[in-house]
C-alpha cells in the first residue's frame, strides 16, 4: 500500500530526497560524459585585451562546444597564485604568461614539459614562428611553452604638442627623432611648464624596467653575463645605459616625474614623444587623440626594442584530464588559426608569422610599424633567476631617474644584490 | 524505555553537564577557529623561519638561525625597518592630536553635530585601496588635482609621492584622513564618559578652558589615549595597503615598510617563505617590545 502523499512523514520524505540525490548523477553521468569539458584558461589580459580574448573565446565555444573559463588577473598576481596553486594541485588546465617568467617556473616544476612529438601531432612548427619566440618557450633543452604574440613598444608622438613645439615636418607630421642626443634635444624643445617631451611607459617611468631594458641592450650591455652566473648591470654600458636613462629626468627634466601616468599626460596634451606598449593605440583611438607612431628609436648604440611574448603553458595538474588536455590543445590551434583576428583588435603582433602577410595587418599603419621591429626583437636571459633581478631593478632605476643616486653607485648597488639573490 | 535505562541516561547527562568537559565543549568551537587559523599559522611560522622553506619546491631543510643572520646584512630591511620607525613616529602626533581637536569641539554640542560625526566617519567605512586610488589620483603630478589647484594659486608644485622629501608625508596625511573618523568616535564615548560635574565644579573655582582640558580631560581620558595609541602604533609598524598602493615602497625605497618587505619576499621575490617569517617574528618582537614599553609609561588611572 503506498501512502497518502498528504500523510508523507518527514523522514520518508528526507530519505526519499536522499535516495533521488543520488540516483539522479548515475543517471546524469553518461550524458555528461559525451559533453564537451570546460577548460579553465588564466591569464593576465586585464586591460582592452580581455574583452577581445573573451569575444575570440565566445566564438570557439560557438564552433567547438568547448567551454574556456577564463581568470584575468594582474600579471604579478596571476604568477604568485600560479606559484600557490599549482603546487595544490589547483591550477588552471591553461595559463598565458610572459616568457621571462617560463625558466623559473619550468624549474620549480610548476609547468609541464611538452613533449615535441604531440607538438608535431598538433601541428605547431618552429619554422612557422618568429625564431626568438619559439626559442623563449624552451628552458634547458625542453619546451615549457608556445608563443602567442609579441607585445612591444612604440614611440607615439602626440601631433598637436609637436606641432605646438615646432616639431613637425612640411606634412605637418611629427619629426621623428634620429639618435640618443637628438631626442634629448627634442624633448627639451617640446618641455614647457606642465608639458613634458619625453615619457616611458604607462605609469610609474621612474622604474619602468620594460622602457630600461631598451637602453641597456641598445647600449650592448646586460643584466646578467653570458654564462648565466653573475650580474653585469655595473658594467660599464649599462652603468652609460642608466645614466642616459636617468638623465630625461634628473638632468634635463624633460620626462614626467617617476610616478606620473604617462598615459594620461599624453591623452591630456602634456606629453609630446611616448615610448610605451603598443596595446595603447587602441585606448588613444577611442579617447579621439591626435597621434603618429614610430618605431623604438634608436637612442643608444644599437637599434635593440625588448620583447616579453606571451607564451601558453600547460601548468602541471596533479593528474592529467586527457579530455581536458585535448580541449586546451583544440583552443591553442584554434586561437593560432584566427590570430590575425587577435592582432587587428588588441594592438599584439602574432609570435606565429601566418598572419604577418594578412593585408588587413599590413594596412594598418601602427601593426606595420610593429612588425618592421621584428628583426630586432629582444627577450630576456634563460636563468631562473632573471624576474627577481627584474624586481631587484625597478627601485635602483628610480633612484637614478629622480637624482637621489649617481647611475654608477646605484647600478653597483643593484650588481650587489643581484649577486646575492639565494639560489 | 525502563525506567532504570531512563534514570541511568538522566545521570549521565547531569555528569556530562557538571563535569570538567562542560566548559571545553561550550569552547570548542571558538578554540578550534583560534587553533587552526591562529595559534597553529603562528607556530609554524616561527618553524619555517629557521628552514629554508620556498612555496613551490617539494623539500626544505632546518638552517638554524640563517635566515635571522641574513636580516643583518640585509640593507634594505634596515631600511624598511627605519622608514617604518619613522613612519610610526610622524604619524602619531596628528593621529592622537587631530581626533582629539575635532571630539572636544563635537563634544560641546556645537550645531550639525551629527551630520559633522557622519561626515568624519564617512573615510573609515572606505577600504584601504579605495582611499590610496583616491589619495593617488588627487596627488598625481601631471593631472592630479592638487597640484592643479596650486597651480592656479600660482604655488610652486612638486611630485608629492616621488620626491624621497614628502613621500611619506603624503602617506601620513592619506592614513589621518583615513582614520581620523574611527579615533574620533573613540574619543568621543571617552568624553561623553567623564562626569559633567567636574567641569562645573572646575568652572566654579573659576578654570579656564585650557585649565580644564588640562586638569580634566586629559587624565580622564588617559586609558582611552592609551587604547588609540596601542591601537595605532601595533597599526603603524603593520603599514603596508596605503604604501603599496600610493608609492609601492618608492620612490627607490623611500617608503619602504617592513611588510612590504615581508610580502616581496614571500610572495614576489622567489617565494622566500623561511625568510619572510623570520622578518615577522622580528616584526611581532618589536610590536610586542613597544606596546608593553606603552602601557608601563602610561599605566595609571585618574580619578577624583
Amino acid at each position: 500500500m503506498s501512502p497518502d502523499p498528504a500523510t508523507l512523514s518527514r523522514r520518508r520524505f528526507l530519505g526519499r530526497a536522499l535516495g533521488a540525490t543520488a540516483v539522479l548523477p548515475a543517471l546524469a553521468r553518461p550524458a555528461r560524459a559525451q559533453a564537451k569539458p570546460t577548460i579553465a584558461f588564466w591569464n593576465g589580459l586585464t586591460g582592452a585585451d580581455g574583452k577581445v580574448m573573451d569575444e575570440l573565446i565566445d566564438r570557439f565555444t560557438g564552433e567547438t562546444g568547448i567551454h574556456v573559463e577564463q581568470q584575468r588577473i594582474q600579471w604579478a598576481d596571476l604568477y604568485a597564485k600560479l606559484q600557490v596553486s599549482v603546487p595544490a594541485g589547483e591550477g588552471p588546465d591553461l595559463a598565458l604568461i610572459h616568457t621571462v617568467e617560463v625558466p623559473h617556473f619550468a624549474s620549480d616544476g610548476i609547468l609541464e614539459p611538452i613533449d615535441d612529438a604531440v607538438l608535431a601531432g598538433k601541428r605547431f612548427r618552429g619554422e612557422d614562428y618568429l625564431p626568438s619566440t619559439w626559442q623563449g618557450g624552451v628552458f634547458q633543452g625542453k619546451r615549457y611553452a608556445v608563443p602567442l604574440d609579441v607585445p612591444q613598444h612604440i614611440l607615439y608622438l602626440n601631433v598637436k604638442v609637436m606641432r605646438d613645439a615646432g616639431l613637425v615636418g612640411p606634412d605637418g607630421k611629427p619629426k621623428v627623432p634620429g639618435s640618443g642626443a637628438e631626442m634629448v634635444a627634442m624633448a627639451k624643445q617640446v618641455t614647457k611648464g606642465d608639458v613634458f617631451g619625453f615619457g616611458i611607459g604607462t605609469v610609474n617611468p621612474g622604474k619602468y624596467t620594460w622602457g630600461f631594458q631598451h637602453l641597456l641592450w641598445q647600449n650592448g650591455a646586460n643584466v646578467y653575463t653570458a654564462d648565466l652566473k653573475r650580474a653585469a648591470v655595473a658594467e660599464p654600458a649599462a652603468i652609460e645605459a642608466a645614466e642616459y636613462w636617468g638623465a630625461f629626468h634628473a638632468v634635463h627634466k624633460v620626462a614626467p616625474p617617476a610616478n606620473a601616468s604617462c598615459r594620461d599626460a599624453f591623452i591630456a596634451g602634456r606629453l609630446g614623444m611616448w615610448l610605451a606598449g603598443s596595446w595603447n593605440f587602441t585606448g588613444l583611438r577611442e579617447a579621439k587623440v591626435d597621434f603618429t607612431v614610430a618605431p623604438v628609436p634608436r637612442l643608444l648604440k644599437q637599434p635593440v626594442v625588448w620583447t616579453m611574448p606571451h607564451q601558453f603553458t600547460f601548468p602541471r595538474p596533479k593528474a592529467v584530464d586527457a579530455g581536458k588536455r585535448e580541449a586546451a590543445w583544440t583552443y591553442l590551434r584554434w586561437i593560432t588559426d584566427h590570430v590575425a583576428e587577435w592582432t587587428l583588435r588588441a594592438g599584439q603582433v602574432s609570435a606565429s608569422r601566418k598572419a604577418h602577410t594578412d593585408p588587413r595587418i599590413t594596412g594598418d599603419p601602427v601593426l606595420r610599424t610593429l612588425l618592421a621591429q621584428a628583426p630586432n626583437w629582444q627577450g630576456g636571459q634563460p636563468t631562473p633567476k632573471w624576474v627577481a633581478a627584474e624586481n631587484l631593478t625597478r627601485p635602483v632605476i628610480e633612484t637614478v631617474y629622480i637624482g637621489q643616486r649617481p647611475a654608477r653607485a646605484a647600478m653597483e648597488d643593484l650588481a650587489r644584490q643581484i649577486d646575492a639573490l639565494p639560489a | 524505555m525502563s525506567a532504570g535505562r531512563a534514570r541511568r541516561r538522566a545521570a549521565g547527562r547531569g555528569r556530562l553537564r557538571e563535569g570538567p568537559l562542560t566548559p571545553w565543549l561550550f569552547l570548542a568551537p571558538g578554540l578550534a577557529l583560534f587553533v587552526g587559523f591562529r595559534l597553529y599559522p603562528l607556530l609554524d611560522g616561527l618553524r619555517l623561519s629557521f628552514t629554508n622553506a620556498r612555496l613551490g619546491r617539494a623539500g626544505y631543510a632546518f638552517v638554524g638561525l640563517a635566515n635571522y643572520r641574513r636580516l643583518l646584512d640585509d640593507t634594505r630591511f634596515h631600511t624598511s625597518l627605519l622608514n617604518t620607525g619613522y613612519y610610526a613616529a610622524a604619524s602619531t602626533v596628528p593621529v592622537l592630536a587631530l581626533p582629539l581637536a575635532l571630539a572636544v569641539l563635537l563634544d560641546r554640542g556645537i550645531p550639525l553635530r551629527t551630520v559633522l560625526r557622519s561626515a568624519f566617519f564617512f573615510p573609515f567605512t572606505l577600504s584601504v585601496v579605495t582611499v590610496g586610488l583616491t589619495w593617488l589620483w588627487l596627488l598625481d603630478p601631471v593631472v592630479g588635482p592638487f597640484n592643479y589647484a596650486l597651480r592656479t594659486l600660482g604655488i610652486p608644485v612638486r611630485s608629492w609621492l616621488a620626491d624621497p622629501a614628502t613621500a611619506m608625508w603624503a602617506i601620513i596625511l592619506t592614513t589621518v584622513w583615513w582614520v581620523t573618523g574611527y579615533y574620533l568616535v573613540i574619543y568621543l564615548a571617552g568624553l561623553q564618559d567623564i562626569p559633567r560635574e567636574l567641569y562645573e565644579a572646575a568652572a566654579l573655582d573659576g578654570a579656564g578652558g585650557g585649565r580644564r582640558f588640562r586638569s580634566i580631560t586629559l587624565p580622564l581620558l588617559r586609558p582611552v589615549l592609551l587604547f588609540v595609541l596601542v591601537t595605532h602604533v601595533i597599526g603603524s609598524f603593520q603599514i603596508f595597503g596605503q604604501v603599496f598602493i600610493l608609492t609601492n615602497g618608492g620612490p627607490g625605497d623611500a617608503t619602504r615598510t617592513v611588510v612590504q618587505h615581508l610580502y616581496e619576499t614571500a610572495f614576489q621575490n622567489f617565494f622566500h617563505f623561511g625568510a619572510a617569517t623570520a622578518m615577522a617574528w622580528v616584526l611581532f618582537a618589536l610590536i610586542l617590545g613597544f606596546s608593553l614599553l606603552q602601557f608601563r609609561v602610561l599605566r595609571g588611572h585618574t580619578e577624583y
